[in-house]
């Protein structure tokens, strides 16, 4: 429990990230750290994602109420920073019969976000998402793995709420290192021809990568409780942790949305982009991860049963 | 007496051809209106199947009311001629040719009296009433299955409901049509949805306290699962619930979001609850078009009978990608201990397609149990791979499981759960692909028989099993291996004498000793599969216990040859 739901990241993995980011070894044990990349990365002007970043804001001006969006990271902040007391409690004791009778922690985590979540999906925030944006392709990545070290979402703001080095520079893993997973997310508009999915109920990317992740999280507090005896510590561990990313992925999500919706925007085009798309790809990563340690509980995963 | 040749209704029915075409399974030459043949009807005891009938069915050894022989689906009769000791007496009473080669995967009804009266189904959508102590027809019905319908899975009809005067079938394009069950002639027909968009109806109903439950079908072909109730009186649709909440889904997610309810449901009298099965969510393997949990497909979800709401539900495959549809019928096992529990109480009770056993609790859903593998577990609840990595992905359970829709059957004298499972591997990928409503919708690709060298080497080249588990622990206290070219399908049937019946797809219909798996008296039906449900009565005028069951491949999905038989055997007491 408390240090242990920590995000493995080990020395091979921060030399990985160096050399996906193409950054010298600056440390002097030869680990990159968070803020080694940090500065090693160079705020370049991208053309594209500035232009990118550029379309969105033209898009959806004025049709953001910022208010909103301030009041669900206020309070995503606030849920972030105690979230640590729901890996504490672990499974929680059922207050009642039925799915009314499992008691909400980590709903509760996600309970801010709603509201702004609904209002993004009321004013076409994420069909706007998919015009503008492309795949995730390995060039996107590589641009919004930069953006993100260049901007404060990931260094500083989630520092602030309590994703310290070590998950901070997992989060930023996530997104360098997987570019052929997140590429299966294909947006709609890209589906070639003779195999499109009906867009007509394949719901936008971006609206699913986001989206997706809070079900995740909504889904946790029944899954936990009836699944009890099939649980282990490192289970809750990675539950946690994966909830955790999700939430973290939001926030850089909705600092972006806000940038969007404010008449003084605080971050690059390029910075907006990264935000949007680094946001969205920790939510798939990690959903995606949280489904197969957390929920696919293999014989081989599962807590052994006094029943045989 | 009329043969076969000279019964409109079942000559209609056995001109109807299904076959596979690019959308599906597709009936061809179905009758353009409904067919019915009287015979001699008044030979069926004209009384009520009462609810006190319905309630006590399970007690009654004279009689098998509804699919399950009793509300908590327990397939267990009381009759209590057969015994271990004397079954290799039993012999064939008479078998009849039904009329449609369809798949045959249903359980009759058998209404006590004299004398009793048989009412069996077979696809698409024909049933007839029989004296089911002469084998004889006395009437017999065929719905006009629409041609433009298409299955994914075969032409399935599993039963009817009895309830008063009506006898209840549910009809390929996704209705359920009530019939004068003395006499066969139409009383009234609800639609429940529109076959066009890919909805079908392959399960017998359920009726309690004059209200019929019925659900959906069609999860491959990108629907949205719902169930309904109807007054079992007038027709009237009473009140509708959709298994997938859409407040659990994204956005237009939902309208394809599967979760279909296609096998019987299980009511708990006491709590006033019915325990669904919920099938898969659509597309089957391409999870990143409809991300979260899915949830409430491939679950139990317990729903108050008289609103519809939902009460409680239990995934067993999260977000699945394998089509691990949870179709069994479930069972609920009253008054049971749980030693290591220290538990004493109902249990709602299951095994899906993921092969494990789950015991629930009946107030919450909440996992007392999950039972060790009922097969293999190879490559098992993994990441299914795109089909541009060129990797295969041969996976064990395979997509019809584990345990698939086979009615599984409960002996109060073992306490043990009887199942009959498979052990197949099959190799899966996903790639995008357009959904247009009515056609299939997969969302990826099958190879059924897989190379060999793709197969992974553990696999211990057993295509099948029955298998006895105890609910309380999840062990499997025996097992007996099935070797075949074709899959296993079908139910089983327990008596209060300790024998547990099932048909192979060898064709053979066992018996075996339910304590511990011996086979006691075998009999070769046919070279066809049995993929029917055994059934049994005692019938007091002829102081005899039947057994019945149907014989035939389900041609398509278990690869075994159709047929058309119905098999009824007897022992004298």
């Amino acid at each position: 429990m408390g240090e242990t739901y920590k995000p493995r990241v080990t020395a091979r993995d921060r030399e990985r990230l160096a050399a996906d980011l193409g950054t010298p070894e600056v440390s002097a044990d030869g680990e990159a750290t968070f803020a080694d990349l940090r500065a090693a990365v160079a705020a370049g002007a991208d053309p594209q994602f500035a232009s990118m970043g550029a379309a969105i804001r033209a898009d959806l001006r004025g049709q953001l109420d910022a208010e909103r969006i301030d009041e669900a990271l206020a309070g995503l902040d606030e849920q972030l920073r105690r979230a640590e007391e729901v890996r504490e409690v672990g499974v929680p004791e059922r207050v009642g019969k039925g799915d009314a009778g499992v008691p909400e922690a980590y709903r509760e985590l996600i309970a801010p976000v709603w509201e702004a979540y609904d209002h993004l999906v009321e004013v076409g925030f994420f069909e706007s998402l998919s015009s503008n944006l492309p795949a995730f392709t390995p060039e996107h990545i590589d641009g919004t793995a930069r953006g993100l070290l260049t901007a404060d979402a990931l260094a500083t703001d989630l520092a602030d709420v309590g994703f310290d080095e070590r998950e901070r520079t997992a989060l930023l893993m996530d997104v360098v290192n997987n570019d052929t997973r997140l590429s299966r997310w294909v947006p709609t508009a890209d589906i070639p021809e003779g195999v499109e999915f009906n867009v007509d109920y394949v719901p936008p990317l971006y609206h699913r990568a986001v989206g997706g992740g809070l079900l995740w999280v909504k889904s946790l507090d029944r899954h936990l409780v009836q699944k009890e005896i099939l649980l282990t510590e490192d289970v809750l561990d990675d539950a946690f942790w994966r909830a955790k990313a999700i939430l973290g992925g939001v926030a850089v999500f909705l600092r972006a949305a806000r940038d969007v919706a404010s008449d003084e925007p605080e971050q690059t085009d390029e910075q907006l982009v990264a935000g949007l798309s680094g946001g969205a790809a920790i939510t798939i990563v990690n959903q995606e991860e949280l489904m197969r340690e957390a929920y696919w509980l293999t014989e081989e995963k599962r807590a052994p049963t006094r029943a045989r | 007496m009329a043969t076969n040749q000279e019964d409109k209704a079942i000559q209609a029915a056995s001109e109807t051809i299904v076959e596979e075409t690019e959308l599906g399974y597709q009936v061809f030459n179905a009758p353009d209106e409904s067919v019915l043949h009287q015979h001699d009807t008044d030979r069926i005891p004209q009384f009520d199947v009462t609810q006190e009938m319905l309630d006590d069915a399970g007690e009654d050894p004279e009689s098998w009311l509804m699919f399950g022989k009793n509300y908590e689906a327990h397939r267990y009769t009381t009759a209590d001629v057969i015994t271990p000791e004397n079954v290799d007496g039993l012999e064939l009473e008479y078998e009849m040719e039904v009329g449609a080669n369809s798949s045959m995967e249903g359980s009759p009804v058998i209404v006590p009296g004299d004398p009793p009266v048989m009412y069996q189904t077979n696809g698409p959508s024909h049933v007839k009433a029989i004296d089911a102590r002469e084998g004889e027809v006395l009437w017999s019905y065929t719905y006009p299955a629409p041609e433009d319908a298409v299955l994914c899975c075969d032409d399935n009809n599993r039963g009817v409901a009895v309830w008063e005067d009506k006898v209840y079938m549910t009809s390929l394009d996704s209705g359920v049509q009530a019939l004068d069950r003395y006499t066969g002639e139409e009383l009234w027909y609800t639609s429940t949805a529109d076959y066009k968009e890919g909805y079908s109806a392959t399960w017998a109903p359920i009726v309690y306290d004059g209200k019929l439950f019925t659900g959906s079908a069609g999860g491959e072909y990108g629907v949205r699962g719902f169930h309904c109730c109807i007054d079992a009186e007038t027709g009237e649709e009473l009140w509708r619930m959709h298994p997938c909440p859409e407040e659990e889904y994204i956005g237009d997610s939902i309208k394809q979001s599967g979760g279909t309810n296609w096998m019987s449901p299980t009511l708990d009298t006491e709590r006033e609850l019915l325990y669904f099965n919920v099938g898969n969510p659509s597309p089957d393997f391409n999870g990143t078009v409809r991300p979260g949990p899915n949830r409430n497909t491939c679950s139990t979800i317990a729903v108050d009978i008289h609103t519809g709401d939902v009460v409680w539900s239990h995934q067993e495959s999260a977000h699945d990608i394998w089509d691990y549809d949870s179709a069994m019928q479930r069972m609920l096992i009253r008054d049971v201990e749980i030693d290591h529990l220290d538990y004493s109480g109902d249990i709602v009770y299951n095994a899906g397609k993921t092969s494990w056993s789950y015991t629930m609790h009946p107030d919450t859903g909440d996992l007392l149990v999950r039972g060790e593998p009922l097969t293999q577990q190879l490559n098992f609840m993994r990441q299914v791979p795109h089909v541009e990595e060129e990797r295969e992905y041969v996976m064990l359970p395979g997509l019809l499981g584990g345990q698939d829709w086979q009615p599984a059957s409960y002996s109060p004298e073992t306490g043990l759960c009887y199942h009959k499972v498979l052990n197949t591997p099959h190799s899966v990928a996903w790639r995008n692909e357009e959904y247009r409503p009515g056609e299939k919708f997969w969302g990826g690709i099958v190879d059924v028989e897989p190379d060999e060298e793709d197969i992974p080497d553990e696999y211990n080249g057993h295509i099948s099993c029955i298998a006895a588990v105890d609910p309380t622990t999840g062990q499997v206290k025996w097992r007996d291996w099935i070797d075949s070219d074709r899959y296993l399908w079908g139910g089983s049937m327990t008596t209060s004498t300790g024998l547990l019946f099932a048909g192979t797809q060898n064709g053979q219909l066992v018996a075996y000793d339910a304590e511990d798996g011996e086979r006691r008296w075998e009999f070769d039906l046919s070279d066809k599969a049995v993929s029917g449900d055994p059934v049994s009565w005692y019938d007091p005028d002829t102081e005899k216990q039947y057994v019945a069951i149907q014989v035939g491949g389900s041609g398509f999905v278990g690869r075994g040859p159709r047929g058309d038989r119905l098999a009824v055997f007897s022992l004298a007491k």
